[in-house]
């Protein structure tokens, strides 16, 4: 299986506060890859990094076959690249149908925003009936929803979750899983998950990374994690 | 695909408003300022609140296109203001050219200082931007005294009097009054129509949350700088109004921060900010009141409307977090709220 996403010894931070050192990673097609770790160890500067939300100070991201290093955060969605930030940020202001829309903004998304919108719809039917209503008025499952339903408005290959079901009931952050999991083995999408519910996020995921104070501490299987007692005990706190 | 066939697609989708909803309320709106207007045809004094309530409804409602939509919080606008009026003073004074013409000019200068002003200061981020907004007055301001040849420095400009259309300027305020309605039936359509295009959807998403936006594909700042040269142009074009009705200004009044910066951005926050009728109604509430007080109290109790303006506020930020149009619409939906929770 060929690699969608390579991260090679990627170092970033906030001005100069230093997160991530030397982080190194692969993430095959078609695979869901999950990023575990504790809070604070970096996961969703890791993402927001690869999404070109923050500038790396060295170290090199490759999308596809492309160099997308330093790249802008908005050039991305259009190379097939989409981001699903921590509780979704959707436009509250908005209705479901508005945001949506905002989601097929790149160029080559325009042309196909009808029939998109149509596919969407159908994957996520609880959007179709709330697709006048503000999104800030939606429940935080449905938040979250809308937020993957925007993410894949623009048919990427590729896509980056961040902690998709934080703020949800279990039951609801289940319902999210699945449709992360469907995503990936009926469509044939790229995942990469970060999660704290770290047990549910490794039982979809085909592989892991513990990223432990910036660095990633540990890689492999997520079978191999979640059979591995030690490893959860050190770096998962289970 | 081209551009129009891409703008059609976004339309297509359907459940999503445009231009075309929103014409009908715009003429509407404008179609009762128009019977106001010809009902006080005879009163000079109201017909002079009524031109100044029309001018700073358009300046309201441009600045709300950066300002509201946008979510940057400009307090400099009186800079696009003042660069209207010595585009106009300079062209109609130096060059004979007609301020109808000049109006052109003035709004592409307008624009294009927005842009360039703006560029470095879009970096950064709530309380900041407002801040270097405000410093950026300061300093245009001091240049605008030291260029006087353009400016007329301390003295100001003088424009004047030969009454006629083509110099727009009118021995009657019922023309001034339709001029400025005209200038914000302008703004009004410009508003609607940015806020219903997909440029109006990004200011919004941009206002709401930046990263969100960018990584949806949203380019933030040239979001932003298209935002501002639009609000910037319509404001340098209310400049060019200002000027040939008021006739003499100097640039300390035309880079005023409190009577033309802050007071666009109040009207709007009071009418409903990042509504299209918003700064409308807020300037139909402030300016009659403020001048009507100025009238009544002025001479014995100095800067009495200036209290009352400020308590206006407080009342709003207190009781009308989203301004008058916010107000209404939750007066609007509270019959279908509480017939929804008895079901």
């Amino acid at each position: 299986m060929s690699d969608q996403l390579v991260v090679e010894d990627l170092s970033a931070g906030y001005n100069d506060m230093p997160v991530l050192h030397d982080v190194a990673f692969r993430v095959p097609k078609g695979a869901v890859t999950a990023i575990v770790g504790a809070n604070g160890a970096g996961k969703t500067t890791l993402l927001a990094t690869v999404a070109g939300l923050i500038k790396p100070s060295r170290g090199r991201v490759t999308f596809d076959g492309r160099d997308i290093t330093g790249a802008r955060a908005d050039a991305l969605p259009g190379l097939g690249l989409a981001l699903v930030p921590e509780g979704g940020r959707l436009f509250p202001f908005m209705t479901v149908q508005e945001n949506l829309q905002l989601g097929a903004y790149a160029p080559n998304a325009r042309p196909h925003l009808a029939a998109r919108m149509r596919e969407v719809m159908d994957a996520f039917p609880i959007l179709l009936e709330r697709r006048d209503q503000h999104a800030g008025k939606l429940s935080g499952g449905e938040r979250q929803m809308c937020a993957i339903a925007r993410a894949l408005m623009c048919r990427p290959a590729l896509l980056l979750l961040d902690e998709p079901s934080v703020g949800l009931s279990p039951l609801m952050a289940e319902r999210v899983l699945e449709i992360v999991t469907r995503l990936a083995r009926e469509e044939g999408l790229t995942v990469v998950i970060v999660e704290q519910r770290v047990t549910e996020v490794l039982e979809i995921a085909d592989e892991a990374h513990i990223l432990d104070h910036g660095r990633i501490a540990r890689s492999g299987t997520a079978a191999q994690f979640l059979a591995d007692r030690s490893i959860q005990e050190t770096y998962m706190g289970l | 695909m081209s551009n129009r066939e891409q703008r059609l697609a976004w339309r297509k989708t359907g459940g999503v408003k445009t231009l075309r909803h929103e014409l009908p309320v715009t003429f509407g709106a404008l179609a009762a300022l128009g019977a106001l207007v010809a009902a006080m045809s005879g009163d000079s004094f109201t017909l002079n609140i009524l031109a100044s309530t029309f001018l700073f409804a358009g300046l309201a409602t441009a600045w709300n296109v950066i300002g509201g939509l946008g979510g940057q919080f400009s307090l400099g606008h009186s800079v696009f203001f003042a660069i209207g009026a010595f585009t106009v003073s300079n062209l109609y004074l130096g060059l004979q050219v007609s301020p109808w013409l000049a109006l052109l000019p003035a709004a592409l200068l307008s624009a294009v200082l927005g842009v360039l002003i703006s560029w470095p200061v879009f970096r950064l981020r709530g309380p900041f931007f407002a801040i270097a907004t405000m410093a950026m007055t300061e300093v245009l301001l001091s240049l605008s005294l030291y260029f006087d040849r353009f400016t007329g420095g301390s003295r100001g400009v003088s424009i004047p009097f030969r009454a006629g259309l083509q110099n727009m300027i009118f021995r009657d305020r019922l023309s001034y009054a339709l001029l400025m309605l005209g200038f914000l039936a302008v703004c009004l359509v410009v508003m609607a129509a940015v806020t219903r295009s997909r440029l109006g959807y990004s200011l919004q998403a941009v206002r709401d949350n930046e990263d969100a936006a960018a990584a949806a594909g949203i380019d933030v700042l040239r979001t932003k700088l298209a935002g501002m040269a639009i609000s910037a142009a319509l404001t340098g074009m209310g400049g060019v109004l200002y000027i040939m009705y008021v006739r003499v200004a100097d640039p300390p009044t035309l880079f005023s921060l409190f009577d033309i910066g802050v007071k666009m951005a109040l009207i709007a926050l009071i009418g409903g900010i990042g509504t299209i009728y918003g700064p409308m109604l807020g300037a139909l509430l402030i300016i009659p009141l403020e001048s009507w007080l100025r009238a009544e109290l002025g001479g014995s109790i100095p800067g009495a409307n200036l209290i009352v303006l400020g308590f206006i506020l407080m009342l709003t930020a207190l009781f009308l977090r989203r301004g008058i149009v916010g107000g209404l619409k939750r007066l609007w939906s509270r019959p279908g709220a509480a017939k929804g929770a008895g079901r």
